[in-house]
């Protein structure tokens, strides 16, 4: 066993550090990206979603790596209660409180994502804010703490990762797209940026009246979408959703 | 031989309060759902027979992708015969 004297585990602690700080960054700007609706023929949106909600997982796991380390290793006196309670450490006491605040609203992001389905959609809105000011101390605690941080590569890294995570940011907020403004105005910053500006055509409610409302006879007609199995073959083959990945052929049976 | 036969239908219904417009259930489902131009999605309300297994299965992929759990699956037990649902 590695004694937990050796400097393996503070090692650890100070890569692990630096690595979730990026992943969290990554999730971060992957966050905005859906937020702002981006994706379509190249990436899809959902990939985007699936992207985003894999490297946050990742990097629970870093994260989770570098606390433990930094409990087990008695290289620094951080207690294990130090993890959660802010303030509670010997060693640092500020830097490790403020990673312990950033820490903490990682957790309720979390478990609030994990819950969603038991969420009022609201409510995980409001708690998934946090995850802002959780990213923000964790580069604040990256700096402070700063045993590789303040010089080098990790210097380059940690003002990296602030400087993606404040343009995601402002992206986030004032290059919204009108079209997704209408319903997430549970933002506090969205009334006030977003009412004036609205390029996009309105949400159908807000459609302004027409002067002679069209009869829908007049009504400009849209092609149908291709129904599925249009054709008379019964069951259906797979041929008739020939773009679709999971119309190869089936292992397993139902 | 094959599959267990499934009777029925189901549609894929749409929570328009929930709803805001990600457009993940069109790339996901895209014979279920189409766009409006708003970006909202118009789902057709015909009952979908359940032994199509592959629009069942793009369903479920648009449920659980959706951001806002706007989509639900809900299950037809009556599907009228012949052509007059969608296969």
């Amino acid at each position: 066993m590695i004694g937990l004297t050796s400097p393996y585990l503070w090692y650890t602690t100070r890569a692990t550090g630096l690595v979730t700080l990026i992943l969290f960054t990554g999730v971060v700007v992957l966050g905005s990206l859906v937020a702002n609706r981006v994706g379509g023929a190249t990436v899809g949106r959902f990939e985007l979603s699936e992207l985003h909600r894999s490297l946050s997982i990742v990097a629970v796991i870093f994260l989770v790596l570098h606390i433990a380390t930094t409990i087990v290793d008695s290289f620094v006196a951080t207690g294990p209660i130090s993890v959660l309670v802010p303030l509670t450490s010997s060693y640092k006491r500020v830097p490790v409180g403020l990673g312990a605040v950033a820490f903490d609203l990682i957790l309720a992001v979390w478990i609030s994502s994990l819950a969603k389905a038991r969420l009022k959609n609201e409510t995980w809105r409001f708690i998934h804010w946090f995850s802002w000011l959780g990213w923000a101390i964790a580069i604040v605690h990256a700096f402070l703490t700063g045993t590789d941080a303040r010089t080098g590569i990790g210097l380059v890294l940690v003002t990296l990762c602030a400087l993606a995570g404040a343009l995601a940011g402002l992206w986030r907020f004032y290059a919204r797209p009108a079209r997704a403004a209408g319903r997430t105005a549970l933002s506090p910053l969205a009334p006030a940026a977003e009412a004036p500006r609205r390029e996009a055509p309105l949400r159908p409610t807000e459609t302004p009246r027409r002067e002679a409302p069209l009869r829908p006879a007049e009504a400009p007609r849209r092609e149908p979408p291709p129904r599925l199995g249009e054709s008379d073959e019964w069951p259906p083959t797979p041929a008739a959703f020939p773009h679709r990945p999971q119309d190869a052929p089936r292992r397993g049976r139902r | 031989m094959g599959m267990r036969r499934r009777t029925g239908g189901f549609v894929l219904a749409v929570n328009p309060i929930q709803c805001d417009g990600f457009g993940h259930c069109t790339e996901l489902a895209p014979d279920l759902v189409r766009l409006d131009e708003w970006g909202y999605p118009i789902i057709d309300k015909t009952p979908v027979a359940l032994s199509n297994l592959s629009a069942l299965e793009s369903a479920r992929l648009a449920v659980r992708g959706c951001p806002r759990q706007a989509l639900r699956i809900e299950r037809v037990s009556d599907l009228p015969e012949g052509p007059a649902h969608r296969a």
